[in-house]
């Protein structure tokens, strides 16, 4: 991650600090082509179907066949999986303290259907050196049913298009694909001609398909492939997500509310949802792709838990709250079928002594997970997720560390939010992220602030100054002689 | 971003942060001064001088600014 520090200080009454940072990217010019200064001499591609987002792994060793030492190496993206690809983070296979790899997404030609991230090597390397890479990111919104609608108690399968030949602008010498599907059961899938002793690819084993070894592939090659699996499980996808977390220094209190817009992008219903039908496979039948369940593992110490719908509350929850756990369990209105939604709310409160410790500079840090959200077997994916710290008012010297992968945060402003009791506001932290999976629930987001003491009495001393003002008020008016004089 | 604060918050281990008032004790608190303040209100409401403004005034409005933020507080808005 890129290092840099967004401060910023509250100015006067009447003036709402702003500060604001945008996706990290990089400008090149229109006819921009990746220089061909790598190889890539061994790359083992990995591509998992188990959740319900794509999770790709390239392990590549790079080899530098310029003259001089190199420090960019380019990913190429189709303009489509772009817009669906995040959690992009990079890795050095071999040695774990190599410094971080900077990531950006290459902004050159809008139009053209081949897009790039970049990726920004710890230390240049030298010619002819070598380095693995370990690059892992996910996809969103990835998979189609097929058949595309079902009947309510049928298996639901999902496809799923890729290429054989891992996506590179640069020549692979020798690489090979692995496919790891949700379960053994996979109907359909594509063959390619084999290589060397095998005849044909893949070789399948149990739940997973080996395309490869294959020989050198030239930069761009491409292979149209698809496979065809078993899920019946929901595919959860949340479209929006926002997360509220309120810190008072008055209350103790640290509180949370988090607004989900989930959609199910599984099979649709070939017929009308028959309510008798669901009550009975309840018992004999459990496996279904229908959401039905969701498991919410809170910060120990919460209270207060809440969860409600457009309706309001919805009282098919259960709260279990102990020493070690704190899980919030939530079935939805009704089973949620492919193609449907659910918008919800859940909140709840903590002390704020879990969240907020005070700094020996007088400075207040702040520390909370960047998403919770439910815990499924079958993963849940988050296409925009919108997370607002509300800190207390007059909060000033804002630091921030979101431990996401800094190409997947969109936008990281500091704002002034005002409520209740408020004069000039509190500050609000709001920080934007893009296509993020659950894989990145127990990442930190951390805010270091400063609130001057004039800022903490401020509540008390505008109440204190209007009654004082109605008093003497009262006073006054009292003094006005209203009756009829005597004569 | 700011990578040095995983060592801020390391740091500060030792210091959570306690309020003043715990949230146990916060309506108490709250309806004790709200009702300190209520009761100097209604003496200054029965003897309006220019003396009790501030003599009464005063405390008044203090103990009612204090127990209205914690009165909010206890009712479940923290501010």
């Amino acid at each position: 991650m890129k290092p840099s520090t967004i401060a910023t200080a509250l100015l006067g009454l009447a003036c709402s600090a702003f500060a604001s940072s945008q996706q990290s990217t990089v400008k090149l010019p229109a006819d921009f082509k990746p220089p061909q200064v790598f190889k890539n001499a061994n790359l083992v591609h990995i591509i998992s179907l188990e959740k319900n987002y794509v999770k790709e792994q390239v392990n590549v060793l790079i080899e530098n066949t310029a003259a001089e030492p190199q420090e960019e190496y380019f990913l190429p993206f189709t303009a489509d999986q772009l817009s669906r690809v995040g959690g992009f983070e990079v890795k050095d296979r071999k040695d774990t303290a190599a410094g971080p790899f900077t990531v950006d997404v290459v902004n050159y030609d809008s139009a053209s259907s081949t897009q790039y991230y970049r990726i920004r090597l710890p230390a240049p390397l030298k010619s002819g050196g070598q380095q693995t890479l370990g690059i892992t990111f996910y996809y969103l919104s990835a998979y189609r049913p097929l058949p595309a609608s079902i009947p309510q108690e049928a298996t639901q399968y999902l496809s799923y298009e890729f290429s054989p030949y891992a996506q590179s602008a640069y020549p692979t010498v020798k690489q090979k694909t692995e496919v790891k599907a949700a379960s053994a059961t996979i109907p359909d899938y594509t063959k390619v001609e084999g290589h060397g002793d095998v005849a044909e690819f893949p070789q399948k084993q149990g739940s997973k398909l080996t395309y490869g070894p294959f020989g050198e592939k030239a930069a761009g090659a491409s292979l149209p492939a698809s496979v065809r699996f078993e899920f019946n499980k929901p595919v959860t996808h949340i479209s929006e997500l926002e997360r509220d977390i309120e810190v008072s220094h008055w209350g103790g209190n640290v509180a949370f509310e988090e607004r989900y817009v989930l959609h199910h992008q599984g099979a649709n219903l070939s017929s009308q949802f028959n309510r008798v039908k669901w009550a009975q496979s309840q018992y004999f039948n459990p496996a279904s792709h229908a959401l039905k369940e969701m498991r919410f593992p809170l910060q120990v110490g919460s209270v207060d838990t809440y969860f409600t719908d457009t309706i309001g509350n919805v009282s098919t929850s259960r709260f279990r709250s102990n020493k070690r756990e704190a899980l919030l369990e939530l079935k939805p209105r009704y089973p949620i079928f492919g193609g449907w939604k659910y918008p919800f709310t859940i909140g709840w409160n903590s002390n704020a002594a879990n969240f907020v410790r005070k700094t020996a500079t007088g400075g207040f840090v702040f520390k909370a997970p960047f998403l919770e959200g439910p815990k499924q077997a079958e993963g849940v994916e988050y296409e925009n997720i919108n997370v607002r710290v509300l800190l207390p008012e007059g909060a000033e010297n804002v630091k921030l560390l979101a431990d996401v992968p800094e190409s997947s945060i969109v936008e990281t402003t500091v704002d002034v939010h005002k409520t209740y009791l408020d004069t000039i506001g509190r500050t609000a932290v709001t920080i934007k992220a893009r296509n993020l999976v659950d894989e990145f629930k127990d990442r930190d987001l951390i805010i270091y602030y400063e609130v001057p003491s004039a800022m903490t009495l401020r509540k008390p001393l505008v109440i204190f100054a209007s009654f004082l003002t109605v008093y003497a008020a009262a006073w006054a008016i009292g003094k006005v002689e209203v009756g009829f004089g005597q004569k | 971003m700011d990578s040095s604060l995983h060592e801020v918050w390391q740091a500060a281990a030792g210091s959570p942060f306690l309020p003043t008032i715990g949230k146990e004790s916060q309506f108490t608190v709250a309806f004790l001064l709200l009702l300190i303040g209520i009761g100097f209100t209604g003496y200054f409401a029965l003897n309006r001088s220019l003396l009790n403004v501030p003599l009464l005034g005063v405390p008044a409005s203090a103990a009612i600014a204090v127990g209205t933020v914690y009165m909010f507080c206890a009712v479940g808005v923290y501010v």
